[in-house]
């Protein structure tokens, strides 16, 4: 069977690398963590690589805006590979910080193939403050995005303090045209937030919790699916246990709506 | 030449921030005021062309999509203007960011001198508002005069050209580094000279210091590095290696403990050997899963064969009364440092915090340095930032209120990280230092910082003088460090790693030469933030964000090689050597030269007098009451009070998903908003495996008997364990004490002998429990001195002394995650059990304190009964018969009968008459008594039986049924008929958040 080899950013801040990487290993593919300075000085190369993740954490301290340090080094340095990357068909997964630095370089939400326009923004949420907290996301079934096929619906952790969605009404409705829409927080019945806190954690524009480029290979969100890589990170884990058992069931460890992420983008690669 | 960018959010876009200090204004000023708009300013004090700064601005500092900037001040309006920024010294972590962005944007390097400085202005419009006004929004919100500078300029005085002009807190000391030697011609001499430079010696310690350089062979063997009387570097070296800090003396003190009511006086000679190291070593050899204990920077115990897990925990007191913010972030990233320090170094795995402050609303005549409510955000945000920023997840904290700690808060931290059992081979949870390794010092630099500590607060600042006393962590530079030092152990190039906390360099460096048996420093190589510091500045400094490191020279190319890649810094600073000596050099000529054992030659032990006196004696009484009538009121009452009520928006700014191992989450229950027993994390993901963690405060017990404050803390600590199925054999514990001084003096400490004999009573506690119990101190901490003196209406001060105060954590071992139990009721029908006897024991309960009345009958812990119960509920929930388990803590069963409907969301029907109990005969007592070792328990009718069969032998009763789905409480008193208590469980929970639930 072909290997998927991910690789994993690591350094400067980012964090979430381990349990990234382990959801990665769950869904079939393997992955390698890589600090961002060696392929910097190309002592590794994209081009090794089938999926690239841009994961959570506070890259630079997030001091000037989260993301924006990270993207200008990655821009600067490792601008060109990028775009190769992108366009050699490979996948780019940008998880909570990873999603606030590819807005600030361009790559999302790559309206018309366009890569380098900084057009939508992650800002301070509405709320004030950084949150920890699980929600609730509707998965829009015509969006291209590829790490979505087949899902309807899921709850992920939020944990940010910028991450409400912000753009132009103009690019707003080319997103929603385009089906660029991929995530939108929701009540627990999959009804849209409407903007309600704290469905809507952070006040983003149309519930917007992830959007993916045209082709559907880059992916960005907030919540974090690698922190849904097992049956008791769910919040109401306990409960649903009390409940098979009523019903003679055991609790079942089948994958997470987080790790059926990871699995969709192994199996798009492996077609 | 500094140019000033200036960046605000455009104005369609809500400020946040702006709105927040509005709100802020209001509720706790009366300040009404229309709209604050904040306005980032970086201060690029280098020498840029025209393009280069455009370049920085559109790439770095402005987002395109949400931000306008400029060069020249923005045209916000306001009718006042606020600017804040930093003193010179205090860590600018935007600006050093600053400074990394741009140099990797336009590819150079700053030159020497060259930095980027941070500042806010903020715009304030509003009818009618005064520069008093402005000032108290300034001094009292936004700034914190220890470490910022602010100015307040009108809308008519304002230059829309100049703005807030050019302003630039760099550090200028103009001073050449000298070495001074100290005169020991006499006691006196000495005790004078210590007292100028705040070396703190004590008195005693100073005739066995003097013996040390005036004696003949010490003399001689100085002569030829050219050394006679001591120089400052080696009097601070000792005074800080003497300090209670780091030599604990008041745990290794002499007490004379009296009891005179029972004609008792023993002689305590050195609590910690007595009541800490005995037990804890008896108990290790009982116990194979203790790996290492009592000498490293935490202890360390067995997770599973391939993982050992660390625990310690640390209070940052001091600090963070005087900047709240600085002062916690500075303590939690701190103590993050001691696991990653512990053997050859452990993978920080999460993080918790204690926050003992005033009452949130105080409004009396006393007059902290920081209100109450202000100093509690400040530390929130600090330990948020330290936490969140090092990626390392808070999945446990707790808030207590009590107007004892107005004169000085306290904020533990809590650190546990995760270490391979072996690494290339050989143990990882040892270390040493050997001669010919090399002395590396890696991660930030060295300035000012944290000498002398709260000494140097006294101090008067001139413009350019370093306000470095009040330091402000810097969690990214130590997730770098921390990334790289782990790296750097798995490829086995570390042979001894400590970090620089207390002391700095004097107290890793003189440590960890203790192994090695010498060492030789050459100062000069150590990296500054500033020049001019004096040569024992930068030996004692206590700069943060650093390690030091044993590495051998023929890894060093490889251990270098690695820190570039981190982008870490790291510096050879010397050698170890087995000369015995500490012999330290400023560019090849000695500074301090001194024999490593010199400071076990037989320095006096301190000594103090305890002097017990009961409760009856001191005039307690149990108050002489009625019970009540309306218990719907009283309960309502009760959850909406401050040390009860819900604090989500404390729990919720702390990333407690981080690492992807959240097993059991701080807020629990259907509605995600109760608070959980203990936090269960599961730190290797690949394995099923868990680690338990919980933590206790109970100082109010203290007002009767410390012992038994102890007792029953540690008591509740581990209920919290085995409420969510940890394994009660395998519980480590970790003590901080928090002690108010116990020095006796009759004018400024006349209680001294009492605080004293309470220290004394609470260790034996410890010792107690732990014996009972079976729990190792895996690691402690002791904070003394926890008293502050407040001005009053009049100008006068009073001294304002915290209850004694013991947090303790506890730590054990979950088998199977996936057996974990949760506090919230979970199914309509289910039985309801209390476990444990309630008895009368009201004292310093909740209900009292809510009534006005202390009492005498403080909870006592039936260590006995406590532990089989436990062994048999934790033997029910392995089986899994158990839907929910809780433990009736502070607030008593009335309280906690609450919590578990409020938590499953479901009505709860329940007869106090079918509660085990001893002598109780009121229902008042039954409901509010905080007895300890009982929990709460529901279970499917069909596991009846078998439960019961597994809890013979224990005193539980079967009190009542959950009922249905948004449902009401309902309690039946004794003597039954009407029931005492009927009310909707949604009453209740609006009773509970009503206080502080809308926070955000």
């Amino acid at each position: 069977m072909t290997t998927i080899n991910a690789l994993v950013l690591t350094g400067y801040g980012l964090n979430c690398d381990m349990e990234t990487a382990h959801a990665l290993r769950l869904a079939g593919a393997t992955p390698h963590r890589v600090h961002i300075n060696k392929l910097v000085s190309r002592e590794v190369r994209l081009s090794d690589y089938k999926i690239l993740v841009f994961g959570g954490g506070f890259s630079w301290g997030d001091d000037h805006g989260a993301g924006v340090v990270h993207a200008v080094r990655f821009k600067t340095h490792i601008g060109e590979d990028l775009l190769r990357f992108i366009d050699e068909g490979n996948l780019v997964l940008a998880i909570c910080n990873g999603f606030q630095t590819l807005v600030n370089l361009g790559l999302l939400p790559g309206i018309g193939g366009d890569y380098t326009t900084r057009s939508v923004a992650l800002t301070y949420n509405d709320c004030g403050n950084f949150r920890d907290d699980w929600v609730t996301l509707r998965l829009n079934p015509d969006s291209p995005c590829v790490f979505t096929r087949g899902m309807d619906m899921i709850e992920l952790p939020v944990r940010h303090g910028e991450g409400k969605f912000y753009t132009d009404p103009g690019i707003l409705d080319k997103l929603v045209a385009n089906q660029q829409v991929v995530a939108q927080y929701a009540d627990r019945n999959g009804k849209p937030a409407g903007g309600r806190f704290p469905l809507n954690p952070n006040g983003s524009l149309l519930d917007i919790a992830g959007i993916c480029d045209e082709t559907g290979r880059v992916f960005g969100l907030m919540p974090h699916p690698e922190a849904f890589n097992h049956v008791t990170n769910h919040p109401d884990w306990t409960l649903k246990k009390e409940m098979m058992k009523r019903e003679g069931r055991a609790l079942e460890d089948g994958p997470t709506g987080g790790i059926r992420m990871f699995m969709n983008a192994v199996e798009y690669l492996k077609k | 030449m500094a140019h000033r960018l200036e960046i605000t959010l455009k104005q369609e876009l809500p400020d946040a921030e702006g709105e927040g200090v509005r709100q802020k204004a209001a509720n706790y000023f009366g300040i009404a005021v229309d709209r604050i708009r904040t306005i980032h300013v970086v201060t690029i004090d280098a020498d840029l062309k025209r393009q280069q700064l455009t370049s920085v601005q559109e790439e770095v500092f402005t987002n395109p999509v949400t931000q306008r900037s400029s060069y020249d001040p923005l045209d916000e309006p306001f009718d006042w203007n606020i600017w804040v920024g930093f003193r010179p010294g205090v860590r600018d972590n935007p600006g050093a960011t600053a400074v990394e962005a741009i140099e990797d944007v336009l590819g150079v390097h700053l030159k020497p001198g060259e930095a980027v400085y941070t500042s806010k202005r903020y715009c304030v419009t509003g009818e009618g508002l005064t520069e008093a006004d402005m000032d108290r929004i300034a001094g009292g919100l936004l700034a914190n005069d220890i470490i910022q500078q602010w100015r307040i300029t009108p809308k008519g005085s304002w230059d829309p050209k100049e703005g807030i002009g050019i302003i630039i807190p760099k550090v200028r000391l103009d001073h050449t580094p000298t070495v001074t030697t100290l005169s020991v011609v006499s006691d006196e001499k000495l005790k004078t000279l210590s007292d100028e430079r705040n070396l703190a010696l004590s008195a005693n310690d100073i005739p066995v210091i003097r013996a040390y350089f005036t004696n003949p062979e010490n003399r001689r063997c100085r002569e030829p590095v050219g050394l006679s009387e001591p120089t400052d570097v080696e009097l601070e070296y000792i005074s800080q290696a003497r300090s209670d800090h780091c030599n604990h003396n008041t745990f290794r003190g002499k007490f004379i403990y009296r009891d005179p009511a029972a004609g008792e006086e023993v002689v305590e000679d050195n609590l910690f050997k007595t009541y800490i190291q005995a037990p804890t070593l008896a108990l290790k050899e009982q116990k194979d899963w203790v790996v290492s204990v009592l000498w490293d920077n935490a202890g360390v115990g067995r997770f599973d064969e391939d993982h050992y897990y660390v625990i310690t925990g640390e209070t940052h007191n001091s600090p963070s009364n005087m900047e709240a913010y600085g002062g916690a972030i500075t303590g939690i990233v701190g103590v993050y440092r001691d696991p990653l320090g512990t053997g050859k170094g452990s993978k920080l795995i999460m993080g918790s915090y204690g926050y003992c402050v005033g009452p949130r609303d105080y409004d009396g005549p006393l007059k902290p340095r920081l209100h109450p409510r202000r100093l509690l955000d400040g530390v929130i945000e600090g330990v948020r930032d330290g936490g969140n920023k090092s990626g390392i997840p808070t999945p446990y904290g707790q808030v207590t209120f009590h107007p004892g700690y107005m004169g000085k808060c306290l904020v533990f931290v809590t650190a546990l990280g995760l270490m391979p059992a072996t690494v290339q081979g050989l143990p990882c949870e040892e270390k040493t230092t050997s001669p010919g390794d090399l002395v590396i010092m890696s991660g930030g630099r060295v300035g000012k910082d944290g000498i002398h500590g709260v000494t140097a607060s006294s101090e008067v600042f001139s413009a350019n003088t370093p306000a470095g006393h009040v330091q402000i962590g810097d969690p990214y530079t130590q997730k770098k460090m921390h990334d790289f030092l782990l790296e750097a152990r798995d490829q086995g190039m570390i042979q001894f790693v400590t970090d620089n906390g207390g002391g700095g360099l004097s107290s890793s460096v003189g440590e960890s030469a203790l192994l090695s048996g010498g060492c030789e420093i050459e100062l000069e190589k150590v990296p500054l933030k500033y020049a001019g510091l004096d040569q024992w500045e930068i030996w004692i400094s206590e700069s943060q964000e650093r390690m030091t490191i044993a590495v051998r020279p023929e890894d060093l190319d490889r251990f270098m090689a690695l820190s570039k890649l981190h982008a870490v810094e790291s510096t050879v600073i010397g050698r170890y050597t087995d000369s015995g000596k500490l012999h330290i050099k400023y560019d090849g000529k000695t500074c301090a030269f001194v024999d490593l054992d010199l400071l076990e030659s037989g320095f006096p032990q301190w000594q103090f007098e305890a002097e017990w006196c009961a409760p009856e004696e001191r005039g307690l009484r149990e108050p002489v009451m009625k019970a009540p009538g309306d218990y719907n009121a009283l309960l309502r009452d009760l959850l909406a009070r401050p040390n009860i009520c819900a604090k989500n928006w404390v729990v919720r700014q702390y990333d407690h998903e981080v690492q992807g191992g959240s097993v059991l989450k701080p807020l629990v229950g259907e509605g995600r908003d109760i608070p959980g027993d203990a936090a269960v994390i599961r730190p290797v993901l690949t394995s099923n495996r868990g680690l338990a963690f919980s933590q206790a405060l109970l100082p109010f017990y203290s007002a009767i008997d410390a012992y038994h404050m102890t007792a029953c803390t540690i008591d509740e600590a581990v209920r919290r364990l085995i409420a969510v199925g940890a394994d009660p054999s395998e519980i480590g514990g970790v003590d901080n004490f928090c002690w108010p001084s116990i020095q006796y003096d009759p004018e400024t400490n006349p209680d001294g002998k009492f605080k004293a004999a309470q220290l004394v009573r609470s260790c034996r506690a410890l010792r107690d429990m732990c014996m009972a119990y079976e729990i190792p101190l895996l690691s402690g901490k002791d904070s003394m001195y926890v008293d502050g003196h407040l001005t009053g209406r009049y100008g006068e001060s009073h001294k304002v002394s915290a209850l004694e105060t013991i947090q303790f954590s506890a730590t054990s071992i979950v088998p199977d995650v996936r057996g974990c139990v949760s506090m919230d009721l979970k199914v309509p029908g289910d039985l309801v059990y209390v476990l444990g006897l309630t008895r009368s024991e009201l004292g310093a309960s909740e209900y009292y304190e809510h009534l006005g009345y202390i009492g005498t009958r403080v909870p006592r812990v039936d260590m006995e009964a406590s532990k089989k119960l436990y062994g048999a509920l934790s033997g029910a929930i392995s089986k899994g018969l158990v839907a929910s388990a809780h433990g009736v803590y502070r607030g008593g069963l009335g309280v906690h009968l609450a919590m578990i409907a409020m938590g499953g969301g479901f009505g709860l029907d329940v007869d106090l008459a079918a509660l085990p109990s001893e002598g109780v005969a009121r229902n008042d007592t039954l409901l509010f008594s905080e007895s300890a070792g009982r929990f709460i328990v529901s279970i499917d009718p069909k596991h009846r039986q078998a439960f019961e069969e597994c809890m013979a032998g224990t005193a539980f009763g079967r009190i009542g049924t959950v009922s249905e789905k948004g449902g009401r409480l309902t309690v039946r008193g004794l003597k039954s008929g009407d029931p005492l208590m009927d009310l909707p469980v949604s009453v209740l929970k609006e009773a509970w958040m009503a206080p502080l639930g809308e926070l955000i």
